[in-house]
């Protein structure tokens, strides 16, 4: 009888295999995000250093940029969108699939959702709903077609993805450009949304609308699915080992569909939920200029296999990548600096991980079941 | 002087001994087998000798020359050749292309393809090495792509060539056209190392034979004054890992079902092991024992075929039934298609041909919820080490009930009690266990759900002692449960210990079935090697008429 009260969500699938020293496990498993995330900014206040901005200009413009008056409510309606394509990119990898292709399925579902409001009339509620399900399936579609392609043609699902991506984006593009575009403007854009079909605003900034509590609540459940559901438990054996779940009984196959499938769906959502806010139209490059999935990868990847992390990795992510706009503007630094942050954060996170794993496989005690050597096994 | 002599070769992977002190000298040309079963450290051996392992301790003689090997571009200056167990060709390039590459023939700094060709075809004629050089490898069949790999080493001066498991791939009747070569390039002074586990080919085209086991030398024989049964003592030997001879305690309903009702019947090796046992065939046998009534078989199985593409079929129309109440042994080399078999009786691949049926109901796709399985691989496929105990444990029954963490965990623990498995807490992950007691929870999860077929794989590879007891015991309490349990080792101690008949399964069929008390080392190792079978690939000398390329 263990007598924790409240157990980590999951401790069983971060990229690391456990090592023997028991006991110290957890502590160091828990500091990986946190040193990654300090590494990174030291190196980052190395670069800036070299490049002569001064590290004690730049960061606190950096938070005032973020959370001062003003941008805190812009920091959280940025918080949505990057939540929601976390999320987009963290399921699927709960089977042990990568999703890159969240900005095709963003934009294709945004462009979705702008389809039925402007050529559907629909009574009000009806008005939302129907746009936003249009484009969670409109994603979940896109990311969906890797399923059958790997359990078909053996086609990598990080490759499909990626691949499909380009071609979404470039669809919702011509759309925009075309069939649904403003008249007589130039701009590649699409009409007002009909009032119906406007997400009401939250508070008096404009910024926030019922997106957040919608993707809250949604990644409230995915945490629960994933936690606490045989579905869920049988994602993370996938994820864990598949032929383990395969031995099981798990379809895994189906697995791995619907999850990317549940993935692709969120990117479609935060898509359909960006064009239903403010200013109310599909403007082409509009979802994907602000590298909402970029930064969502990171963040996923910063909690290193521990879904309950990546709302806050995914805030944190978010305070860097908007306060380096305030940066930018007030200290003059270019934002990309941030960009550099999260590029060191992603490379460190899979360092750590990949020195961890490498220690764990000599210092597992070798037992008599691994065969003799690896060339006898291998030649039966 | 012999042609290359390995002195005292050593090689070490972490812990294990893969090979322990071996001396192994060929002469020029004779045709020297290196036989073993599985891990006793052939491979590694071969891997030494090509340059591949730098031995830890020892070194290769070349006509009496020691080799400095670094790799094994220096085993092939030094006139070595290898031909892999799985062959290194582009499948995209023509057979000149893939003998040449490397050592091209080159006229002005230019490929000379007229000469490169002519040199492909002159070594073809003359070891009847027949392969047209200008066809693509990809389109080639099996037994053609591995003259391309030994004619790969002939163009580069190979004097000793070494063969790992060169049949294993091929048909009978391309086995018998590849001894024909070699008989050929020993004729013209080379030597040749066939590495191999198959008896039958070793008396039938060998001049000589070091036997290994556990990386160590045991036997080292003339083929002309050997047998098989000698081979087969040195190969499997009386030094088998001491097992547990009479452990189970048995039920005595159990003990009563034997011995004289069981069949013991050597089957012919051109046929499947058995004919196709039916639910009835039982009764129509003999009367058993008072008290005893003959159930029909529990799980049929109906000559299953898997048919391994261009090779040879890995399982070769395989046919038996287990009864409730028994334990069927399954003995083979590995490789001999028990993997494959296995995998289609628990559900989780599809025969070819054939069928299986559980109770009379064929076994679902995709892992049959009424059999439980024990799979050698722990780390591969019967755990998933980084997830906790209590998850390894649930896989399976995650659908049964509601799904809830503290039931999860609750059952887990009664488990752990139950089957005694050693553990700090329930949420450790699995890979913190040592090896018995991972394996002793896979156990208690698979045996604990009362499923009527029992499928066991090397039960005890990798635990100890005392674990090895418990898990023996477990099974023996299984079978006297009424399950039906089809068991596979490589021990066959532990096979005559707990099974009530032992199957032997060679190149994917069923050659033998003992009882288990008739069941000696010789008459195991030499059904398990072929010997006993008389061998398909050992009575082929003459019949080598076609080309198949």
């Amino acid at each position: 009888m263990t007598g924790t009260p409240a157990p980590p969500v999951t401790t069983d699938r971060s990229p690391r295999s456990p090592a023997p020293g028991r006991t110290a496990l957890p502590r160091a498993a828990a500091a990986a995000p946190v040193l990654a995330l300090v590494a990174a900014l030291a190196l980052t206040t190395l670069v800036m250093l070299v490049t002569g901005v001064d590290p004690s200009l730049a960061y606190p413009a950096l938070i005032r940029g973020a959370v001062g008056e003003g941008n805190l409510e812009y920091t959280i309606a940025a918080y949505v969108p990057t939540l929601g394509m976390a999320l987009a990119f963290a399921i699927p990898l709960r089977t042990g699939e990568f999703n890159l292709g969240g900005d095709g399925q963003l934009a294709l579902g945004g462009v979705a959702a702008a389809a039925i409001a402007l050529l559907v009339p629909l009574p009000p509620v009806l008005a939302v709903v129907l746009p936003l399900v249009a484009a969670a399936l409109t994603g979940g579609f896109l990311a969906w077609l890797a399923a059958p392609l790997r359990a078909r043609l053996g086609i990598p699902v990080i490759v499909t993805t990626l691949l499909l991506s380009t071609p979404g984006v470039a669809l919702a593009s011509y759309l925009a450009r075309f069939p649904l575009a403003e008249r007589g403007t130039g701009v590649a854009q699409t009409p007002v949304l009909p009032a119906v079909a406007h997400l009401p605003a939250i508070g008096d900034s404009g910024y926030l609308t019922p997106a957040l509590p919608v993707v809250a609540l949604l990644a409230v459940l995915w945490l629960y699915v994933d936690a606490r559901t045989a579905l869920g438990y049988e994602i993370r054996a996938t994820g864990a080992n598949r032929e383990f779940a395969r031995y099981g009984g798990v379809g895994i196959e189906r697995l791995g569909a619907i999850t990317l499938a549940a993935g692709g769906a969120f990117a479609g959502l935060v898509g359909g939920l960006t064009v239903l806010g403010p200013p109310y139209r599909f403007v082409d490059g509009a979802l994907t200029a602000p590298g909402y999935t970029f930064t969502a990868i990171a963040a996923v990847l910063l909690a290193t296999g521990r879904p309950a992390l990546v709302p806050i990795t995914t805030a944190l992510l978010t305070v860097l990548q908007v306060g380096g706009q305030g940066m930018e503007r007030e200290a003059g630094v270019p934002s990309q600096l941030t960009q550099i942050v999260q590029g060191l954060v992603i490379v460190i996170v899979a360092v750590l991980a990949l020195t961890r794993r490498r220690g764990t496989i000599r210092r597992t005690p070798k037992t008599a079941a691994e065969p003799a050597n690896p060339h006898e096994k291998a030649t039966p | 002087m012999p042609a290359v002599e390995l002195v005292g070769i050593t090689k070490r992977f972490g812990d294990v001994v893969a090979n322990d002190g071996i001396d192994l000298s060929v002469e020029a040309g004779e045709i020297h087998a290196v036989v073993g079963e599985n891990g006793a450290g052939k491979s590694t051996l071969m891997s030494v000798m090509y340059g591949m392992h730098q031995p830890d301790a020892g070194h290769v003689l070349r006509d009496g020359v020691r080799l400095r090997m670094r790799s094994p571009a220096d085993a092939i200056a030094g006139g070595l050749g290898m031909v892999h167990q799985r062959f290194r060709l582009f499948p995209e390039l023509t057979v000149t292309e893939n003998v040449v590459i490397g050592a091209e023939p080159t006229r002005r700094g230019v490929l000379d393809t007229v000469a490169a060709r002519r040199e492909v075809e002159r070594l073809g004629e003359l070891y009847g090495l027949r392969a047209d050089p200008v066809a693509r490898v990809g389109t080639l069949p099996v037994g053609v792509r591995q003259r391309v790999e030994i004619l790969k080493a002939l163009y580069r001066d190979a004097r000793v060539l070494i063969l790992d498991e060169p049949t294993a791939v091929l048909t009978p009747g391309e086995a018998a056209q590849l001894f024909e070569v070699l008989r050929t390039v020993t004729g013209n002074g080379a030597s040749v190392v066939l590495v191999t586990h198959k008896l039958g080919e070793v008396l039938a085209a060998s001049d000589r034979v070091t036997v290994l086991r556990h990386g160590r030398v045991t036997g080292r024989f003339t083929t002309a004054e050997t047998t098989a049964e000698e081979l087969v003592v040195a190969m499997i030997g009386r030094s088998l890992a001491p097992g547990p001879r009479h452990t189970p305690p048995r039920g005595h309903e159990a003990r009563h079902t034997s011995p004289h009702d069981r069949e013991a019947r050597h089957s012919s090796p051109n046929g499947p092991g058995s004919p196709p046992p039916h639910g009835d065939g039982p009764t129509a046998r003999e009367p058993d024992a008072p008290g005893v009534t003959r159930e029909p078989y529990l799980l049929e199985v109906e000559n299953l075929r898997v048919l391994g593409g261009e090779g040879p079929a890995p399982v070769d129309g395989v046919s038996f039934g287990v009864r409730r109440g028994e334990i069927v042994g399954i003995a083979g080399v590995a490789g001999s298609g028990q993997r494959e078999l296995l995998d289609i009786v628990t559900g989780l691949r599809a025969p070819d041909e054939g069928r299986v049926l559980l109770a009379g109901h064929p076994v679902r796709r995709g892992r049959d919820p009424r059999v439980a399985y024990v799979p050698e691989d722990r780390h591969g496929r019967a755990t998933a080490p980084t997830m906790s105990l209590a998850d390894n444990l649930l896989m399976g029954e995650q659908r049964g009930s509601r799904f809830s963490r503290a039931a999860v965990r609750e059952r887990a623990r009664t488990l752990v009690k139950r089957f005694g498995i050693r553990t700090a807490s329930v949420d450790e992950p699995i890979s913190g266990l040592s090896g018995g007691n991972a394996q002793k929870a896979v156990l208690a999860r698979e045996l604990s759900r009362g499923r009527p077929l029992i499928v066991v794989e090397e039960p005890t590879q990798g635990v100890d002692v005392g674990a090895q007891e418990r898990i023996h015991a477990l099974l023996a309490e299984a079978r006297d449960e009424g399950g039906a349990v089809l068991l596979q080792s490589s021990e066959l101690p532990e096979l005559r210990a707990l099974a009530d008949r032992i199957l032997v399964m060679f190149e994917g069929r069923i050659v033998a079935e003992l009882p288990s008390d008739e069941a000696s080392d010789a008459r195991l190792g030499a059904a398990m090697t072929g010997a006993a079978a008389g061998d398909a690939t050992a009575d082929t000398e003459g019949n080598t008429e076609g080309d198949t390329g």
